[in-house]
């Protein structure tokens, strides 16, 4: 019991900053390569930082 | 099996941290450099570069929390720079990509592209140099 419960919790530990750092990455590639169809208006919000940071763009 | 445990904290406040001022200067360094005429006002870029850099500056961090005990450097701030500029690479050929696959759509721009990879420089140097710092404020 002790061990399953120690187990849980490890996962625990791990899924939720896995969970934070995948969805941070994600956004990351929509901010970079604007893509509209995940987050409305990301290309445009995001425009000028993208043509700052080197990435192609229109 | 070892399983390897990140500080989120730490993480997500150095990375924000850190690509917040970076989005910032990166505003300041495109303003001098004049590689890319702004589009939209100032307020709406402090905005949107602190966004992009914190965004940029948590995955960089993350993966620096990740990973750093399997690189092949000593320094904490050579590591971040070797993971800034090759979240920055990776980035970069998937719009290279883009650009080939989609020439009308997406266009690649030389001097955007140097500055980019130099920022991602300033990125690295700086989340290891905070890096460093919050590491020896908490030893002591």
């Amino acid at each position: 019991m002790e061990r399953i419960f120690s187990k849980d919790l490890v996962f625990s530990k791990a899924f939720l900053p896995a969970l934070i750092l995948v969805t941070v990455a994600l956004s990351m590639v929509v901010i970079m390569y604007g893509v509209d169809t995940i987050i409305p208006k990301a290309h445009d919000t995001f425009h000028d930082v993208r043509h700052v940071l080197g990435m192609p763009c229109h | 099996m070892q399983s390897q445990s990140i500080d989120l904290r730490k993480t997500i406040f150095l990375g924000s941290l850190t690509g917040i001022v970076w989005g910032w200067l990166a505003m300041a360094v495109n303003t001098v450099t004049g590689a890319f005429t702004f589009e939209n006002g100032l307020l709406h870029n402090l905005v949107t570069f602190a966004i992009g850099g914190a965004v940029f500056g948590i995955v960089a961090s993350g993966f620096l929390s990740l990973m750093q005990r399997w690189l092949p450097f000593k320094s904490n701030l050579t590591k971040a720079v070797y993971i800034a500029v090759s979240l920055w690479i990776i980035l970069f050929i998937g719009g290279y990509g883009l650009a080939t696959a989609k020439p009308d759509r997406f266009v690649f721009e030389y001097h955007q592209g140097i500055q980019g990879l130099a920022l991602a420089l300033v990125l690295g140097t700086m989340l290891g140099y905070f890096w460093k710092r919050f590491d020896e404020a908490k030893s002591s």
